[in-house]
Protein backbone atom coordinates (compact mmCIF):
# COMPACT_ATOMS: atom_id res chain seq x y z
CA UNK A 1 0.00 0.00 0.00
CA UNK A 2 1.23 2.96 -0.74
CA UNK A 3 2.33 5.56 2.11
CA UNK A 4 -0.84 8.33 1.55
CA UNK A 5 -3.24 5.78 1.33
CA UNK A 6 -1.43 4.35 4.70
CA UNK A 7 -1.55 7.70 5.73
CA UNK A 8 -5.44 7.72 5.64
CA UNK A 9 -5.96 4.46 7.09
CA UNK A 10 -4.12 5.08 10.09
CA UNK A 11 -5.92 8.50 10.33
CA UNK A 12 -9.47 6.91 10.44
CA UNK A 13 -8.04 4.74 13.12
CA UNK A 14 -6.28 7.42 15.00
CA UNK A 15 -9.31 9.37 14.37
CA UNK A 16 -7.20 12.42 12.77
CA UNK A 17 -10.40 14.25 11.50
CA UNK A 18 -8.37 17.90 10.65
CA UNK A 19 -5.82 15.76 8.76
CA UNK A 20 -7.91 13.45 6.81
CA UNK A 21 -9.31 16.07 4.46
CA UNK A 22 -6.11 17.18 2.93
CA UNK A 23 -5.08 13.99 2.78
CA UNK A 24 -7.83 12.47 0.77
CA UNK A 25 -6.96 14.83 -1.47
CA UNK A 26 -3.36 14.30 -2.02
CA UNK A 27 -3.94 10.78 -2.33
CA UNK A 28 -6.78 12.00 -5.32
CA UNK A 29 -4.04 14.08 -6.75
CA UNK A 30 -1.61 10.80 -7.10
CA UNK A 31 -4.18 9.47 -8.70
CA UNK A 32 -5.40 6.97 -6.51
CA UNK A 33 -8.86 6.24 -7.57
CA UNK A 34 -11.58 7.23 -5.36
CA UNK A 35 -13.20 3.35 -5.11
CA UNK A 36 -9.68 2.43 -4.19
CA UNK A 37 -9.11 4.87 -1.47
CA UNK A 38 -12.60 3.67 -0.04
CA UNK A 39 -12.14 -0.19 -0.26
CA UNK A 40 -8.46 0.25 0.73
CA UNK A 41 -8.33 2.79 3.05
CA UNK A 42 -11.45 3.80 4.59
CA UNK A 43 -13.05 0.28 4.62
CA UNK A 44 -10.23 -0.96 5.93
CA UNK A 45 -9.87 1.32 8.85
CA UNK A 46 -13.08 1.05 10.02
CA UNK A 47 -12.72 -2.86 10.31
CA UNK A 48 -9.65 -2.29 12.39
CA UNK A 49 -11.64 0.23 14.27
CA UNK A 50 -14.13 -2.52 14.96
CA UNK A 51 -11.53 -4.85 15.81
CA UNK A 52 -9.91 -2.62 18.73
CA UNK A 53 -13.64 -1.89 20.04
CA UNK A 54 -14.38 -5.44 20.55
CA UNK A 55 -11.28 -5.61 22.19
CA UNK A 56 -11.42 -2.85 24.50
CA UNK A 57 -8.42 -1.11 23.03
CA UNK A 58 -10.64 2.01 22.29
CA UNK A 59 -13.90 2.78 23.64
CA UNK A 60 -17.03 4.38 22.29
CA UNK A 61 -15.57 8.28 22.52
CA UNK A 62 -12.59 7.39 19.95
CA UNK A 63 -15.31 5.31 17.84
CA UNK A 64 -16.84 8.31 17.54
CA UNK A 65 -14.08 10.33 16.48
CA UNK A 66 -12.50 7.49 13.70
CA UNK A 67 -16.35 7.49 12.44
CA UNK A 68 -16.60 11.14 12.03
CA UNK A 69 -12.97 11.20 10.63
CA UNK A 70 -14.51 8.38 7.64
CA UNK A 71 -16.86 10.57 7.01
CA UNK A 72 -15.23 13.65 6.46
CA UNK A 73 -12.89 11.28 3.75
CA UNK A 74 -16.18 9.94 2.07
CA UNK A 75 -17.40 13.32 1.75
CA UNK A 76 -14.80 14.09 -0.55
CA UNK A 77 -15.01 10.97 -2.35
CA UNK A 78 -18.54 10.76 -2.83
CA UNK A 79 -18.69 13.90 -5.73
CA UNK A 80 -16.02 11.82 -7.42
CA UNK A 81 -17.71 8.66 -7.68
CA UNK A 82 -21.46 9.98 -8.51
CA UNK A 83 -20.05 10.18 -12.13
CA UNK A 84 -18.69 6.39 -12.09
CA UNK A 85 -22.14 4.56 -10.68
CA UNK A 86 -21.27 3.48 -7.17
CA UNK A 87 -21.35 0.03 -6.65
CA UNK A 88 -22.88 -0.43 -2.97
CA UNK A 89 -22.68 -3.43 -0.76
CA UNK A 90 -26.60 -3.37 -0.50
CA UNK A 91 -28.84 -1.05 0.98
CA UNK A 92 -30.27 -1.55 4.80
CA UNK A 93 -32.86 0.21 6.61
CA UNK A 94 -31.96 0.60 10.23
CA UNK A 95 -34.30 1.81 13.19
CA UNK A 96 -34.65 1.80 16.58
CA UNK A 97 -37.95 0.31 18.08
CA UNK A 98 -40.92 1.79 19.55
CA UNK A 99 -40.68 2.91 23.22
CA UNK A 100 -37.20 3.21 22.53
CA UNK A 101 -35.02 6.38 22.42
CA UNK A 102 -31.62 4.94 23.24
CA UNK A 103 -29.60 4.94 19.76
CA UNK A 104 -25.93 5.27 20.29
CA UNK A 105 -25.77 1.59 19.60
CA UNK A 106 -27.89 2.19 16.74
CA UNK A 107 -25.92 5.17 15.37
CA UNK A 108 -22.78 3.37 15.75
CA UNK A 109 -23.72 0.37 13.84
CA UNK A 110 -24.67 2.95 11.12
CA UNK A 111 -21.70 4.66 10.97
CA UNK A 112 -19.41 1.04 10.31
CA UNK A 113 -22.01 -0.35 7.86
CA UNK A 114 -21.08 2.89 5.87
CA UNK A 115 -17.93 2.74 6.77
CA UNK A 116 -18.18 -0.89 5.46
CA UNK A 117 -19.51 0.42 1.75
CA UNK A 118 -23.19 0.18 2.77
CA UNK A 119 -26.37 2.65 1.64
CA UNK A 120 -27.96 2.96 4.70
CA UNK A 121 -31.04 4.44 5.53
CA UNK A 122 -32.02 5.61 9.33
CA UNK A 123 -35.39 5.41 10.49
CA UNK A 124 -34.10 6.61 14.18
CA UNK A 125 -35.88 5.96 17.05
CA UNK A 126 -39.42 5.15 17.83
CA UNK A 127 -40.49 3.63 15.35
CA UNK A 128 -43.77 1.68 15.44
CA UNK A 129 -44.78 -1.37 13.39
CA UNK A 130 -46.61 0.30 10.56
CA UNK A 131 -43.66 2.73 9.57
CA UNK A 132 -41.42 0.25 9.66
CA UNK A 133 -43.54 -1.84 7.55
CA UNK A 134 -44.80 1.48 5.74
CA UNK A 135 -40.54 2.07 4.71
CA UNK A 136 -40.06 -1.44 4.08
CA UNK A 137 -42.75 -1.44 1.07
CA UNK A 138 -40.65 2.05 -0.06
CA UNK A 139 -37.50 1.52 -0.18
CA UNK A 140 -37.33 -2.56 -0.57
CA UNK A 141 -34.04 -2.70 1.47
CA UNK A 142 -31.86 -6.13 1.65
CA UNK A 143 -31.71 -5.73 5.04
CA UNK A 144 -33.86 -4.48 7.97
CA UNK A 145 -31.67 -3.63 10.98
CA UNK A 146 -33.93 -3.17 14.36
CA UNK A 147 -32.31 -1.78 17.77
CA UNK A 148 -33.41 -1.73 20.95
CA UNK A 149 -31.56 -1.28 24.51
CA UNK A 150 -34.10 -1.41 26.96
CA UNK A 151 -35.97 -5.24 27.82
CA UNK A 152 -38.99 -3.56 27.92
CA UNK A 153 -39.04 -2.65 24.41
CA UNK A 154 -37.45 -5.52 22.98
CA UNK A 155 -40.65 -7.88 22.27
CA UNK A 156 -40.96 -4.85 19.77
CA UNK A 157 -38.53 -6.33 17.30
CA UNK A 158 -40.52 -9.44 17.48
CA UNK A 159 -44.00 -7.81 16.21
CA UNK A 160 -41.89 -6.65 13.58
CA UNK A 161 -41.17 -9.57 11.84
CA UNK A 162 -44.75 -10.44 12.55
CA UNK A 163 -45.95 -8.05 10.64
CA UNK A 164 -43.50 -8.60 7.56
CA UNK A 165 -44.79 -12.23 7.50
CA UNK A 166 -48.50 -10.69 7.42
CA UNK A 167 -47.61 -8.54 4.38
CA UNK A 168 -45.99 -11.64 2.65
CA UNK A 169 -42.68 -9.44 3.01
CA UNK A 170 -40.91 -11.22 4.85
CA UNK A 171 -39.24 -13.69 1.93
CA UNK A 172 -37.67 -10.95 0.69
CA UNK A 173 -35.68 -9.39 3.25
CA UNK A 174 -33.25 -10.39 5.97
CA UNK A 175 -33.84 -9.02 9.30
CA UNK A 176 -31.00 -8.23 11.93
CA UNK A 177 -31.37 -7.33 15.59
CA UNK A 178 -29.21 -6.22 17.99
CA UNK A 179 -28.77 -4.38 21.41
CA UNK A 180 -27.38 -4.47 25.04
CA UNK A 181 -30.88 -6.99 26.02
CA UNK A 182 -30.53 -8.76 22.64
CA UNK A 183 -28.70 -12.15 22.36
CA UNK A 184 -28.24 -14.54 19.77
CA UNK A 185 -30.96 -17.14 21.36
CA UNK A 186 -33.44 -14.44 21.38
CA UNK A 187 -33.05 -13.39 17.91
CA UNK A 188 -33.39 -17.16 16.94
CA UNK A 189 -36.96 -17.42 19.35
CA UNK A 190 -38.31 -14.09 17.29
CA UNK A 191 -37.44 -15.58 13.83
CA UNK A 192 -34.31 -12.62 13.41
CA UNK A 193 -31.81 -14.04 10.64
CA UNK A 194 -29.03 -12.89 12.47
CA UNK A 195 -27.97 -11.38 15.48
CA UNK A 196 -24.60 -9.25 16.23
CA UNK A 197 -23.50 -8.16 19.95
CA UNK A 198 -21.45 -4.90 18.52
CA UNK A 199 -20.61 -2.53 15.63
CA UNK A 200 -18.29 -5.10 14.36
CA UNK A 201 -20.13 -8.53 14.44
CA UNK A 202 -23.32 -6.50 12.70
CA UNK A 203 -20.90 -5.44 9.68
CA UNK A 204 -19.85 -9.11 9.26
CA UNK A 205 -23.13 -10.30 9.99
CA UNK A 206 -24.92 -7.76 6.94
CA UNK A 207 -21.86 -9.08 4.48
CA UNK A 208 -22.40 -12.41 5.28
CA UNK A 209 -26.64 -11.89 4.72
CA UNK A 210 -25.87 -10.13 1.28
CA UNK A 211 -24.31 -12.85 0.34
CA UNK A 212 -20.53 -11.31 0.83
CA UNK A 213 -17.74 -12.84 2.62
CA UNK B 1 -28.13 -7.31 66.38
CA UNK B 2 -32.27 -7.66 65.53
CA UNK B 3 -32.94 -8.65 62.16
CA UNK B 4 -34.82 -5.68 61.44
CA UNK B 5 -34.90 -4.87 57.58
CA UNK B 6 -33.76 -1.70 58.69
CA UNK B 7 -30.58 -2.55 60.75
CA UNK B 8 -29.66 -5.93 58.29
CA UNK B 9 -29.41 -3.02 55.43
CA UNK B 10 -27.72 -0.50 57.16
CA UNK B 11 -25.01 -3.01 58.97
CA UNK B 12 -24.26 -4.92 55.49
CA UNK B 13 -23.82 -1.19 54.09
CA UNK B 14 -20.68 -0.95 56.50
CA UNK B 15 -19.71 -4.91 55.71
CA UNK B 16 -20.57 -4.78 59.46
CA UNK B 17 -22.27 -7.73 61.84
CA UNK B 18 -24.53 -10.42 59.89
CA UNK B 19 -28.28 -11.17 61.00
CA UNK B 20 -30.66 -14.25 60.09
CA UNK B 21 -30.31 -13.42 56.78
CA UNK B 22 -28.83 -11.45 53.72
CA UNK B 23 -30.55 -8.34 53.34
CA UNK B 24 -32.84 -7.97 50.10
CA UNK B 25 -32.17 -4.05 48.85
CA UNK B 26 -33.26 -2.26 45.54
CA UNK B 27 -30.46 0.59 44.81
CA UNK B 28 -32.94 1.38 41.48
CA UNK B 29 -36.43 0.41 40.44
CA UNK B 30 -38.10 -2.90 41.30
CA UNK B 31 -41.66 -1.58 39.50
CA UNK B 32 -43.25 -4.13 37.30
CA UNK B 33 -46.54 -4.00 35.63
CA UNK B 34 -47.92 -6.61 38.19
CA UNK B 35 -46.57 -4.64 41.35
CA UNK B 36 -48.65 -1.30 39.88
CA UNK B 37 -51.49 -3.46 39.47
CA UNK B 38 -51.52 -5.06 43.36
CA UNK B 39 -51.34 -1.60 45.08
CA UNK B 40 -53.25 -0.23 43.02
CA UNK B 41 -50.58 2.88 42.00
CA UNK B 42 -49.48 3.56 38.36
CA UNK B 43 -46.85 5.34 36.56
CA UNK B 44 -46.71 7.89 35.89
CA UNK B 45 -48.34 9.15 38.72
CA UNK B 46 -46.24 7.30 41.04
CA UNK B 47 -43.69 9.86 39.25
CA UNK B 48 -45.44 13.16 39.61
CA UNK B 49 -47.58 12.25 43.19
CA UNK B 50 -45.58 11.73 46.62
CA UNK B 51 -47.79 10.39 48.28
CA UNK B 52 -48.37 7.59 45.08
CA UNK B 53 -44.83 7.97 44.93
CA UNK B 54 -44.65 6.57 48.74
CA UNK B 55 -47.25 4.41 48.16
CA UNK B 56 -45.39 1.97 45.15
CA UNK B 57 -42.54 2.20 47.01
CA UNK B 58 -44.03 0.68 49.96
CA UNK B 59 -45.36 -1.76 47.76
CA UNK B 60 -41.63 -3.19 47.28
CA UNK B 61 -41.22 -3.79 51.02
CA UNK B 62 -45.08 -4.97 51.73
CA UNK B 63 -45.98 -6.84 48.65
CA UNK B 64 -42.76 -8.29 47.29
CA UNK B 65 -40.76 -8.76 50.90
CA UNK B 66 -37.63 -6.09 50.24
CA UNK B 67 -35.86 -4.49 52.92
CA UNK B 68 -35.84 -1.10 51.12
CA UNK B 69 -38.54 1.24 50.02
CA UNK B 70 -36.78 3.37 47.44
CA UNK B 71 -39.49 5.97 45.59
CA UNK B 72 -37.59 7.33 42.71
CA UNK B 73 -38.27 5.47 39.62
CA UNK B 74 -36.67 7.52 36.85
CA UNK B 75 -33.31 8.90 36.02
CA UNK B 76 -35.02 11.87 34.93
CA UNK B 77 -35.84 13.93 37.87
CA UNK B 78 -33.53 16.19 38.12
CA UNK B 79 -32.95 16.64 33.84
CA UNK B 80 -36.99 17.82 34.42
CA UNK B 81 -35.19 20.59 37.02
CA UNK B 82 -32.69 21.45 34.78
CA UNK B 83 -34.62 22.23 31.60
CA UNK B 84 -35.20 18.88 29.73
CA UNK B 85 -38.51 18.36 28.46
CA UNK B 86 -39.63 14.76 30.58
CA UNK B 87 -42.14 12.53 29.20
CA UNK B 88 -43.37 10.89 31.97
CA UNK B 89 -44.60 7.66 30.05
CA UNK B 90 -47.56 5.60 31.53
CA UNK B 91 -48.14 2.14 32.64
CA UNK B 92 -46.06 0.06 30.10
CA UNK B 93 -43.50 2.78 29.27
CA UNK B 94 -40.12 4.39 31.72
CA UNK B 95 -39.98 7.90 31.60
CA UNK B 96 -37.03 9.75 28.78
CA UNK B 97 -36.53 12.96 27.95
CA UNK B 98 -37.18 14.76 24.85
CA UNK B 99 -34.24 17.14 24.35
CA UNK B 100 -30.95 18.38 25.70
CA UNK B 101 -30.90 22.15 27.00
CA UNK B 102 -27.00 22.48 26.92
CA UNK B 103 -25.84 20.32 23.32
CA UNK B 104 -24.06 23.22 22.89
CA UNK B 105 -21.79 23.13 26.25
CA UNK B 106 -23.03 26.43 27.16
CA UNK B 107 -23.36 27.41 30.85
CA UNK B 108 -25.87 25.80 32.77
CA UNK B 109 -28.63 27.99 34.50
CA UNK B 110 -29.17 26.08 37.61
CA UNK B 111 -32.66 27.37 38.71
CA UNK B 112 -32.02 28.89 42.47
CA UNK B 113 -35.11 27.56 43.43
CA UNK B 114 -33.78 23.48 42.63
CA UNK B 115 -34.93 21.21 45.24
CA UNK B 116 -38.60 23.40 45.38
CA UNK B 117 -39.23 22.13 41.49
CA UNK B 118 -42.06 19.75 41.49
CA UNK B 119 -39.96 16.96 40.15
CA UNK B 120 -36.94 17.02 42.86
CA UNK B 121 -39.87 18.70 45.49
CA UNK B 122 -41.89 15.11 44.81
CA UNK B 123 -38.97 12.59 45.92
CA UNK B 124 -38.11 14.96 48.79
CA UNK B 125 -41.54 15.16 50.17
CA UNK B 126 -41.79 10.99 49.11
CA UNK B 127 -38.85 10.62 51.50
CA UNK B 128 -40.69 12.39 54.16
CA UNK B 129 -43.62 10.45 53.70
CA UNK B 130 -41.90 6.58 53.88
CA UNK B 131 -40.01 8.07 57.15
CA UNK B 132 -43.53 8.53 58.77
CA UNK B 133 -44.74 5.19 57.65
CA UNK B 134 -41.80 3.10 57.96
CA UNK B 135 -38.55 4.74 59.63
CA UNK B 136 -36.52 2.70 61.97
CA UNK B 137 -37.92 -0.21 60.23
CA UNK B 138 -36.82 -0.66 56.51
CA UNK B 139 -34.04 1.17 54.98
CA UNK B 140 -35.38 4.32 53.11
CA UNK B 141 -33.49 4.64 49.78
CA UNK B 142 -32.96 8.02 48.45
CA UNK B 143 -31.51 7.88 44.12
CA UNK B 144 -29.61 11.04 42.69
CA UNK B 145 -28.24 10.93 39.53
CA UNK B 146 -24.12 11.98 39.26
CA UNK B 147 -22.59 14.53 37.10
CA UNK B 148 -21.43 12.24 33.90
CA UNK B 149 -25.56 11.08 34.12
CA UNK B 150 -26.88 15.07 33.85
CA UNK B 151 -24.23 15.50 31.39
CA UNK B 152 -25.52 12.61 29.20
CA UNK B 153 -29.05 14.44 29.83
CA UNK B 154 -27.71 18.22 29.34
CA UNK B 155 -25.58 17.37 26.17
CA UNK B 156 -27.28 14.34 24.46
CA UNK B 157 -25.29 10.70 25.43
CA UNK B 158 -23.16 10.54 22.04
CA UNK B 159 -22.80 14.16 21.94
CA UNK B 160 -20.65 14.38 24.88
CA UNK B 161 -18.90 11.10 24.44
CA UNK B 162 -17.93 12.77 21.34
CA UNK B 163 -16.23 15.62 22.99
CA UNK B 164 -14.52 12.85 25.28
CA UNK B 165 -13.29 11.23 22.16
CA UNK B 166 -12.24 14.73 20.50
CA UNK B 167 -10.19 15.55 23.57
CA UNK B 168 -11.90 18.70 24.60
CA UNK B 169 -10.99 17.99 28.22
CA UNK B 170 -12.13 21.70 29.58
CA UNK B 171 -15.44 21.33 27.67
CA UNK B 172 -15.83 18.05 29.24
CA UNK B 173 -14.71 18.97 32.99
CA UNK B 174 -16.80 22.51 32.80
CA UNK B 175 -19.51 21.04 32.64
CA UNK B 176 -19.36 18.04 34.71
CA UNK B 177 -17.99 20.41 37.51
CA UNK B 178 -21.11 22.64 37.01
CA UNK B 179 -23.35 19.67 37.44
CA UNK B 180 -21.87 18.16 40.64
CA UNK B 181 -23.24 20.55 43.10
CA UNK B 182 -26.58 19.61 41.58
CA UNK B 183 -25.79 15.92 42.97
CA UNK B 184 -24.73 17.32 46.12
CA UNK B 185 -27.68 19.55 47.02
CA UNK B 186 -30.24 16.90 46.05
CA UNK B 187 -28.57 14.07 47.79
CA UNK B 188 -28.11 16.05 51.49
CA UNK B 189 -31.55 17.44 50.77
CA UNK B 190 -32.57 13.59 50.51
CA UNK B 191 -31.34 12.76 53.88
CA UNK B 192 -32.68 15.64 55.27
CA UNK B 193 -36.06 14.38 54.01
CA UNK B 194 -35.80 11.04 55.55
CA UNK B 195 -33.08 8.88 53.42
CA UNK B 196 -31.08 6.37 55.23
CA UNK B 197 -28.90 5.98 52.01
CA UNK B 198 -28.69 7.15 48.83
CA UNK B 199 -27.62 5.92 45.65
CA UNK B 200 -25.87 8.24 43.14
CA UNK B 201 -26.22 6.89 39.61
CA UNK B 202 -23.56 7.31 37.53
CA UNK B 203 -23.24 5.61 34.01
CA UNK B 204 -19.93 5.65 33.35
CA UNK B 205 -19.95 2.13 31.87
CA UNK B 206 -17.34 0.08 31.06
CA UNK B 207 -19.63 -0.30 27.25
CA UNK B 208 -19.24 3.06 27.15
CA UNK B 209 -16.29 4.62 28.18
CA UNK B 210 -12.90 3.38 29.17
CA UNK B 211 -11.19 2.81 32.97
CA UNK B 212 -8.91 5.41 32.27
CA UNK B 213 -11.84 8.01 30.58
CA UNK B 214 -13.28 7.30 34.57
CA UNK B 215 -10.02 8.08 36.16
CA UNK B 216 -9.60 10.80 34.27
CA UNK B 217 -12.61 13.00 34.06
CA UNK B 218 -14.80 11.43 37.33
CA UNK B 219 -12.93 9.98 39.62
CA UNK B 220 -11.39 13.23 41.30
CA UNK B 221 -15.18 14.71 40.91
CA UNK B 222 -16.25 11.27 42.63
CA UNK B 223 -13.93 11.97 45.66
CA UNK B 224 -15.07 15.35 45.82
CA UNK B 225 -18.68 14.81 45.87
CA UNK B 226 -18.35 11.94 48.32
CA UNK B 227 -16.31 13.86 50.62
CA UNK B 228 -19.06 16.53 50.48
CA UNK B 229 -21.93 13.89 51.30
CA UNK B 230 -22.27 12.67 54.89
CA UNK B 231 -24.38 9.69 54.62
CA UNK B 232 -23.94 6.40 53.04
CA UNK B 233 -23.76 6.21 49.50
CA UNK B 234 -24.13 3.65 46.88
CA UNK B 235 -22.45 4.19 43.97
CA UNK B 236 -24.66 2.76 40.51
CA UNK B 237 -23.34 2.13 37.45
CA UNK B 238 -24.63 -0.50 34.93
CA UNK B 239 -23.20 -2.40 32.27
CA UNK B 240 -19.45 -4.31 32.53
CA UNK B 241 -17.29 -2.29 35.40
CA UNK B 242 -15.10 -5.28 36.16
CA UNK B 243 -12.09 -3.36 34.48
CA UNK B 244 -12.76 -0.65 36.91
CA UNK B 245 -14.06 -1.83 40.27
CA UNK B 246 -10.99 -0.94 42.59
CA UNK B 247 -11.29 2.70 40.84
CA UNK B 248 -14.91 2.97 42.60
CA UNK B 249 -13.37 1.52 45.91
CA UNK B 250 -11.50 4.33 45.28
CA UNK B 251 -13.60 7.05 44.98
CA UNK B 252 -14.89 7.09 48.74
CA UNK B 253 -18.38 4.67 47.92
CA UNK B 254 -19.47 2.92 50.97
CA UNK B 255 -21.12 0.50 48.23
CA UNK B 256 -21.21 -0.56 44.79
CA UNK B 257 -24.46 -2.10 42.84
CA UNK B 258 -23.50 -3.90 39.87
CA UNK B 259 -24.68 -6.03 37.28
CA UNK B 260 -24.74 -9.92 36.61
CA UNK B 261 -22.01 -9.64 33.83
CA UNK B 262 -19.34 -8.69 36.52
CA UNK B 263 -18.76 -12.12 38.35
CA UNK B 264 -19.65 -11.94 41.95
CA UNK B 265 -16.86 -14.16 43.39
CA UNK B 266 -14.40 -12.28 41.43
CA UNK B 267 -16.05 -8.66 42.56
CA UNK B 268 -16.33 -9.55 46.31
CA UNK B 269 -12.54 -11.06 45.98
CA UNK B 270 -11.34 -8.20 44.45
CA UNK B 271 -12.84 -4.74 46.49
CA UNK B 272 -15.06 -7.00 48.90
CA UNK B 273 -13.09 -5.54 52.11
CA UNK B 274 -13.15 -2.11 50.90
CA UNK B 275 -16.50 -1.16 49.09
CA UNK B 276 -20.09 -2.93 49.82
CA UNK B 277 -21.65 -4.98 47.12
CA UNK B 278 -25.26 -4.88 45.90
CA UNK B 279 -26.81 -6.70 43.21
CA UNK B 280 -26.36 -8.83 41.18
CA UNK B 281 -29.21 -10.63 39.88
CA UNK B 282 -29.63 -10.17 35.71
CA UNK B 283 -32.29 -8.58 33.94
CA UNK B 284 -33.03 -9.49 30.60
CA UNK B 285 -32.54 -13.40 30.47
CA UNK B 286 -33.09 -14.10 34.07
CA UNK B 287 -35.90 -11.90 36.02
CA UNK B 288 -37.39 -11.08 32.70
CA UNK B 289 -37.32 -14.26 30.69
CA UNK B 290 -36.22 -16.54 33.45
CA UNK B 291 -38.22 -18.62 36.28
CA UNK B 292 -38.12 -18.60 39.93
CA UNK B 293 -36.07 -21.30 39.73
CA UNK B 294 -33.53 -19.15 37.79
CA UNK B 295 -33.86 -16.29 39.63
CA UNK B 296 -33.18 -18.05 42.77
CA UNK B 297 -29.84 -19.97 41.63
CA UNK B 298 -28.07 -16.52 40.67
CA UNK B 299 -29.14 -15.38 44.21
CA UNK B 300 -27.96 -18.48 46.19
CA UNK B 301 -24.98 -17.33 43.78
CA UNK B 302 -24.61 -14.18 44.99
CA UNK B 303 -25.00 -14.81 48.57
CA UNK B 304 -22.52 -17.56 48.90
CA UNK B 305 -20.18 -15.45 46.65
CA UNK B 306 -20.20 -12.90 49.86
CA UNK B 307 -22.44 -10.23 48.33
CA UNK B 308 -23.49 -7.82 50.81
CA UNK B 309 -27.24 -7.01 49.95
CA UNK B 310 -28.88 -8.87 46.97
CA UNK B 311 -31.62 -7.33 44.21
CA UNK B 312 -31.77 -6.96 41.04
CA UNK B 313 -28.57 -5.61 38.84
CA UNK B 314 -30.58 -2.65 37.48
CA UNK B 315 -34.06 -1.00 36.81
CA UNK B 316 -36.46 -3.96 36.15
CA UNK B 317 -38.20 -4.10 33.06
CA UNK B 318 -41.87 -3.02 33.49
CA UNK B 319 -42.82 -6.78 32.20
CA UNK B 320 -40.94 -8.76 35.07
CA UNK B 321 -43.39 -11.46 36.75
CA UNK B 322 -43.77 -10.76 40.23
CA UNK B 323 -42.86 -13.96 41.09
CA UNK B 324 -39.67 -13.55 40.05
CA UNK B 325 -39.02 -10.74 42.25
CA UNK B 326 -40.47 -12.69 45.35
CA UNK B 327 -37.90 -15.38 44.11
CA UNK B 328 -34.67 -13.17 45.15
CA UNK B 329 -36.44 -12.66 48.45
CA UNK B 330 -37.01 -16.37 48.85
CA UNK B 331 -33.31 -16.94 48.21
CA UNK B 332 -32.29 -14.67 51.37
CA UNK B 333 -34.76 -16.08 53.47
CA UNK B 334 -33.01 -19.60 53.33
CA UNK B 335 -29.68 -17.24 55.58
CA UNK B 336 -26.27 -17.35 54.60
Amino acid sequence: MSESMERILAAVVEGKHSEIEQWVRDALSEGIEAHRIIDEALITAMDEVGRRFADHRIYVPEMLVSAMTMKKGLEILKPILKGQGTRSQGVILMGTVKGDLHDIGKNLVIMMLEGAGFQVVDLGVDMGVEQVIQKVEEIRPHILGLSALLTTTMPEMGKVIEALKDKGLRDGIKVMVGGAPVDRSFAEKIGADGYGKDASEAVQLARSLVGGE
Amino acid sequence: MKSTPYNLVMSALFAGRKGDRPPVGNPTSIVCQELMDACGVSFPQAHLDPQAMAELALAGHEIVGFDTVMPEYSVHQEAAALGCQVDWGDRDRMPDSKNFPYEDFSDVQIPEDLLERPSMRVVLEALSILRRHVGGKVAIVGKVMGPWTLSYHMTGTQNFLLQIGLGEKEKVNRMLRQLAPVTVAFARAQFQAGADVVVLADHATGNLISPSHYQEYLLPIHKEITSQIEGPLILHVCGDCADRLELFAEAGFDAYHFEWQVDARMAVKRVGDRISLVGNINNPQVLYQGTPEDVYRQARYAIEAGVHIIGPECAIPLATPLENLKAIVEAAREGY
